[in-house]
């Protein structure tokens, strides 16, 4: 990050952060689906607040009926997934608003999601957020900026070609 | 080119960790594999599209493996959706 990178490296893709709160890497996600990168590189946000924006412009490719999922068609090419909390598919809704319907272009730090963090909490879910690359294989290198806490929109990933 | 049919049972339908199972599986197969539901058809080796497809309980998938090794990943492929969804 800062001068000297954008000096001496490729330029980077950058993907903000989809929620406030703490960014830790896969590794630390307790579910092995994101931990093991099965569905691609990526960052989690431990959320400290309960909106999901879009990380940069993109197309919405499904916004999951549940409300817990989204992925996207980013415009720079980037296919992405942000799960909001781990096994949450089983909520089928509850405790989840959507805000953007599928084929809808949205811009970064448009509202997507709304979900009620304490709530899913309460009912024992983690609400750990994974944001992942599903075509990680489409770059050289998926970059990951973790251990800091961030508001949305603050870069969290760095792509390179 | 083989092509087969799945009902699924799994009350959650295709979500993120079964996508991402059932893309793993597909990836390693030699042969190109699609995946159609809903009137849709989509790459069996991308994430994204195989979440696409939003295939419920209930619903039916058609898996069509062709090429190299076609028959063999198309009864991987039925293993995996008959234990996984």
């Amino acid at each position: 990050m800062g001068f000297l990178n954008h000096l001496f490296s490729t330029p980077e893709l950058e993907i903000g952060a989809p929620v406030a709160g703490k960014v830790v890497a896969l590794a630390e996600v307790n579910d092995p689906t994101f931990r093991d990168e099965i569905l691609g590189k990526g960052i989690a946000v431990c959320p400290t607040a309960n909106q999901i924006v879009a990380p940069c412009n993109a197309k919405v490719d499904l916004m999951f009926d549940t409300g817990h999922a989204v992925s996207l068609m980013a415009d720079c090419g980037a296919e992405i997934l942000i799960h909001v909390g781990l096994n949450t598919v089983q909520l089928k809704g509850k405790h989840f608003t959507v805000h953007a319907q599928n084929g809808d272009h949205v811009k970064a730090g448009q509202l997507l999601i709304e979900f009620d963090r304490e709530a899913i909490a309460a009912e024992g879910y983690d609400v750990i957020t994974p944001m992942i690359i599903c075509n990680t294989n489409k770059y050289g290198k998926v970059k990951t900026y973790t251990e800091k806490t961030v508001n949305t929109g603050e870069t969290v990933i760095g792509l390179v070609e | 080119m083989k092509e087969f049919q799945y009902v699924i049972t799994d009350e959650l339908g295709m979500h993120a960790r079964p996508a991402g199972q059932l893309v793993k599986v597909a990836s390693s197969q030699p042969c190109d594999v699609k995946l159609s539901a809903n009137g849709q058809t989509v790459d069996g080796k991308r994430i994204i599209g195989v979440m696409r497809l939003a295939a419920k309980q209930g619903q039916t998938l058609t898996v069509t493996c062709e090429g190299q090794g076609e028959e063999e990943a198309a009864a991987v492929i039925e293993e995996f959706l008959k234990n996984n969804l």
